[in-house]
C-alpha cells in the first residue's frame, strides 16, 4: 500500500484528498505546513507528497526545493489553485504539476504515473 | 341639297357629333354618315395628314371598298387630294378623269365615279387633311355644295384640333405621372443599379422617352474617366421588333410593371450592355461628344454624325447611329456623368420635346447617383461606428477581466474545490447508501442535490480558470511536448463525461509527430474548452473524431493539424460570427470565454484556430500549430 502525503495549509482541502485517496486504497497522512511536512517525511517515510504551492511561511516551492537538496527519491506533485505558477521556472524541478479541482481525476492519475502504476504520458 | 333649311340641319348635326366626343376617329365616322345621307352623294373619304403634312391617310370613308382603301396614302402634291392639300383650295370637277392632276388609283375604284369634290381641311394656315366626295354622274357642284363642303371641312378642323389639344394634354399628364412614378421608384431604391435601370427603362419605353436605346455614363473621379455604367436598350434590329412587341402588348400599366419587374438582372447579359460596360474616356478636351457633354454640363442634339465637328469617326462607328442626344446628369450644381440616347433602330428624329423630357429623367438619374453615394456613405460611417463601438466594448469586459485580481481568484478557488470534492463525495456516499435501501426515496433527493451543487460548482471552477487565463500575462512556458499525449491527458479528463453521455471517441493521431514547443498547460486547455464544446452540442449522444497529423504549407513551412470534430449539429448562420467573442454564449451555464481564450493561447503560439461549421451536421474545429525548433 502506496503512501501519501499531502502538505496543504487549507484544512478542508486536506481532509478531501485524505478521504479521496484513502478511497482509493493509498495510506494518506497530512501536514499544514512545511515543517510538519518535514517531520511527517521523517515518520512516515510516504511514496509521494502533494505540495500546496500556496502556504503561510515557506510556501510549497521553497520547501521542495530543500526537501530535493535531501531526498531526491521521493517524488512530489506540485499542487496550485490556478496555473499561473507553471511560469515559474523553479516549479520545474517538481515531477509533476496539477492545477486544483473539486475534480480529483487529474490529480490520481498523475499519482498513479509518478508510482509508475500507470504508463507515464 | 335642296335648301337653306336642309343645310342647317346638317351643321346642326355635324356641331352635335363634334361636340358628343373626343375620338377624332369616331368624329369622323359620323361626320361622313351625315355627309352621305344628307347631302346626296355616292363615296365620301376624309384623308388626314401624318405629323410632318407629308403624307395623307384614308381615315373615314364611305361608298369605298373597305378592304383595300384603309391601306391607301396620298402624297402632298400628287393627285387631285394632293394638289388641294398643296394648294390650300377647294377643287370642283364634274370629270375628274380628264383633270391632268388626276392620278388612278385602282384600290378606291375610282373609274366609276366621274364627278369629285375635293376640300382641304386647315388648321393654322396648314392643311392637315383633306375631305373628298365623289359622284357617278358627271355634275358640277353647286357654290352651295361647295360652301357647305367647307363649312364642314372647317368644322373637322375644329374637331381636329381640340382632339390634338386634348391628346397632348393627356400626353403631359402622362408624362407627369411616368415622371411622378419614376422619382417615388427612385426615391425609394438606395441602390444605384436599380434607381438608373429605372430612369433608364423610362427614357427607352415607348409611352415616355419613346427612345430606341439609351446608356448612362459616370464620372469615376479617382481615374478621372468617364465610364460606362448601363446600356439598355435592344442588341439588334429583331431584338428591338421583340421587345417592342412585347412593351406594347402590356401597355396599360407598362411603368408599374417595369418598376415591379426592376428586379430583374436581364439587361445585364445583353450585348449593349456589356458594350457600354465597356467604354471609359479619359476627361479631358476634345475628346468627344460625351466628354464635352460633361466638361460643358450642356446638352447636344446631334441630328448628322457625319457631319458634327464634336463627333469623331471612331465615336459614330461605335454608336453606329447617325442621330443621337447627349445631356449631362447634375445633382447640386455638381456634374457627375451623362445620359446618351438615339434611336438606332427606327431612325426617328429626335425632337426638341424629347430632349426636354430626356432632360428632367437625367435630374432624376442625377438624384439617383447622388443618393446612392450618401446612402454607401452613410452605410460606411455605420459601420464603422458600430466595429468602433464593438471594440471598445470588448476591450471594456477585458481590462474588467485584468482587474480581478489573481488573488481573489486565489482565494475563491480553493473553497470551491473543497465544497465540490466534498460534493461529489456526499453524492457517492448517498448513491452507495441508495444501493443498500432501494426503498429509501428520500436518499434519491438527496443524491440530486449534491449532484446540483457539483455542477454548479464546476460551472464556477471553469469560470475561474478562464478569467485567469484572460488576465495571464501573454507569456508562454514552453517545453517540448508530444502532441499526442496532450490530447490523451486532456481525453482523460473527459472519459465519464463522454461515457455517461453516450459519445462514441475516435483518434486518428498520426504516429511519430515531431515534438512541439508549447506551453502544455495552455494548450490543454484549449483542447479541455473545446472538448467541453463538442461535448456541450451532444448532449444525446454522438461521436467525435480527434485528428492529429502533420502537414507542409505553401511556403514550405511546417505546422502540426489538430482536428476535432463533433456530430452536434453545428452552429447557426446568424450566432457563427459571434462565436469568437468573449462572453458570447448561448448556453445558460457557460461563460463565453472558452473559445475566444483558445483563440488567444493559438495565436500565442503563432497558430490559427478555424471552426468549419456544416449545419445540421457538426463542427469541424482545426488548430495549426507551427512546428518551430525546440530549445532543447
Ligand atoms: N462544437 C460546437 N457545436 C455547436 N455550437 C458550438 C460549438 N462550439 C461552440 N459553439 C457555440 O459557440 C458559443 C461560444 O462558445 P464558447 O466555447 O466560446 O463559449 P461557451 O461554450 O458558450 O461557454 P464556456 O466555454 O465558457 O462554457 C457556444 O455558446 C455555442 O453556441
Ligand atoms: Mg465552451
Amino acid at each position: 500500500m502506496h503512501k501519501i502525503l499531502v502538505v496543504d495549509d487549507e484544512e478542508n482541502i486536506r481532509f478531501l484528498y485524505k478521504e479521496e485517496l484513502e478511497d482509493d486504497g493509498y495510506k494518506v497522512t497530512v501536514a499544514a505546513t512545511a515543517e510538519e511536512a518535514m517531520k511527517k517525511i521523517l515518520e512516515d517515510k510516504p511514496d509521494v507528497i502533494t505540495l500546496d504551492i500556496k502556504m503561510p511561511g515557506m510556501d510549497g516551492i521553497e520547501f521542495m526545493r530543500k526537501l530535493k537538496e535531501e531526498r531526491k527519491d521521493i517524488p512530489v506533485i506540485l499542487c496550485s489553485a490556478y496555473g499561473r505558477f507553471k511560469q515559474d521556472f523553479r516549479v520545474w524541478a517538481s515531477d509533476a504539476y496539477v492545477v486544483k479541482s473539486a475534480d480529483l481525476s487529474e490529480l490520481k492519475l498523475t499519482i498513479k504515473e509518478v508510482l509508475g502504476e500507470v504508463e507515464p504520458k | 341639297m335642296k335648301d337653306n333649311s336642309q343645310g342647317l340641319k346638317i351643321f346642326q348635326e355635324i356641331t352635335r357629333i363634334a361636340n358628343s366626343t373626343l375620338d377624332i376617329d369616331e368624329i369622323l365616322e359620323k361626320i361622313i354618315e351625315v355627309i352621305q345621307s344628307k347631302l346626296h352623294i355616292d363615296a365620301c373619304a376624309i384623308y388626314i395628314a401624318d405629323d410632318n403634312h407629308k403624307q395623307f391617310k384614308l381615315k373615314a370613308a364611305i361608298g369605298l371598298p373597305k378592304d383595300t382603301a384603309q391601306f391607301i396614302q396620298l402624297e402632298l402634291g400628287k393627285g387631285v387630294t394632293g394638289w388641294v392639300a398643296e394648294h390650300h383650295k377647294t377643287l370642283a370637277l364634274s370629270d375628274a378623269h380628264n383633270d391632268p392632276r388626276f392620278v388612278y388609283f385602282p384600290e378606291i375604284e375610282e373609274e366609276k365615279f366621274n364627278a369629285m369634290l375635293s376640300v382641304p381641311i386647315m388648321v393654322d394656315k396648314q392643311c392637315i387633311g383633306v375631305i373628298n366626295i365623289h359622284n357617278e354622274d358627271q355634275r358640277e357642284y353647286s357654290d352651295l355644295s361647295i360652301f357647305m363642303m367647307e363649312t364642314i371641312a372647317s368644322q373637322v378642323s375644329g374637331c381636329i384640333r381640340n382632339a390634338m389639344l386634348f391628346n397632348k394634354s393627356q400626353m403631359l399628364l402622362k408624362e407627369q405621372t411616368i415622371l411622378y412614378d419614376i422619382s417615388l421608384a427612385v426615391q425609394t431604391s438606395t441602390q444605384l443599379e436599380h434607381g438608373l435601370w429605372i430612369i433608364l427603362s423610362g427614357v427607352t419605353m415607348g409611352e415616355a422617352g419613346g427612345f430606341n436605346r439609351a446608356m448612362v455614363f459616370i464620372i469615376n473621379e479617382s481615374t478621372n474617366t468617364l465610364r460606362g455604367f448601363m446600356g439598355l436598350g435592344p442588341d439588334s434590329s429583331e431584338d428591338a421588333f421583340r421587345i417592342w412587341t412585347r412593351w406594347g402588348r402590356k401597355k396599360k400599366n407598362m411603368l408599374q410593371w417595369v418598376v415591379q419587374q426592376a428586379e430583374k438582372e436581364e439587361y445585364k447579359n445583353s450585348t449593349f450592355n456589356q458594350f457600354v460596360q465597356g467604354l471609359n474616356f479619359p476627361i479631358r478636351p476634345n475628346e468627344n461628344i460625351l466628354v464635352e457633354t460633361v466638361l460643358q454640363k450642356t446638352s447636344f442634339n446631334v441630328t448628322d454624325a457625319d457631319n458634327h465637328p464634336l463627333v469623331s469617326e471612331d465615336f459614330k462607328q461605335a454608336l453606329q447611329a447617325n442621330a443621337f442626344a447627349t445631356v449631362p446628369l447634375i445633382a447640386h450644381k455638381e456634374v457627375l456623368g451623362a445620359i446618351l440616347v438615339d434611336n438606332r433602330y427606327n431612325n426617328n428624329p429626335i425632337s426638341d420635346e424629347q430632349l426636354r423630357l430626356l432632360t428632367r429623367f437625367a435630374t432624376h438619374a442625377g438624384w439617383v447617383i447622388e443618393n446612392s453615394r450618401l446612402f454607401t456613405k452613410l452605410l460606411d460611417t455605420n459601420r464603422e461606428l458600430l466595429s468602433t463601438r464593438e471594440q471598445l466594448v470588448q476591450s471594456e469586459k477585458l481590462a474588467a477581466l485584468g482587474e480581478i485580481s489573481a488573488e481573489v481568484t486565489h482565494e475563491i478557488k480553493n473553497p470551491l474545490v473543497s465544497i465540490g470534492g466534498f460534493a461529489r463525495r456526499l453524492e457517492n456516499s448517498i448513491n452507495d447508501l441508495f444501493k443498500k435501501y432501494e426503498n429509501e426515496k428520500e436518499l434519491e433527493k438527496i443524491a440530486g442535490y449534491s449532484k446540483i451543487i457539483r455542477s454548479e460548482v464546476s460551472r464556477m471552477e471553469k469560470l475561474l480558470t478562464n478569467i485567469l487565463n484572460y488576465s495571464k500575462a501573454g507569456t508562454l512556458q514552453r517545453a517540448p511536448c508530444n502532441i499526442n499525449e496532450l490530447i490523451e491527458e486532456a481525453v482523460f479528463l473527459f472519459k465519464s463525461g463522454f461515457y455517461m453521455k453516450d459519445i462514441a471517441i475516435h483518434f486518428e493521431l498520426e504516429k511519430n509527430i515531431p515534438p512541439l514547443s508549447l506551453d502544455k498547460t495552455q494548450v490543454k486547455q484549449v483542447l479541455i474548452n473545446l472538448f467541453f464544446n463538442a461535448m456541450e452540442s451532444m448532449p444525446s449522444g454522438g461521436s467525435l473524431t480527434i485528428k492529429a497529423y502533420p502537414e507542409t504549407y505553401v511556403g514550405g513551412q511546417k505546422i502540426i493539424t489538430l482536428s476535432i470534430e463533433d456530430t452536434g449539429g453545428g452552429i447557426p448562420q446568424d450566432i457563427y460570427e459571434n462565436i469568437f467573442n468573449p462572453f458570447f454564449t448561448t448556453k445558460s451555464t457557460g461563460t463565453g470565454l472558452g473559445l475566444s481564450i483558445s483563440r488567444k493561447i493559438i495565436e500565442m503560439h503563432g497558430g490559427t484556430i478555424r471552426v468549419e461549421n456544416s449545419i445540421g451536421q457538426g463542427v469541424q474545429v482545426y488548430l495549426h500549430l507551427p512546428l518551430q525548433n525546440c530549445p532543447d
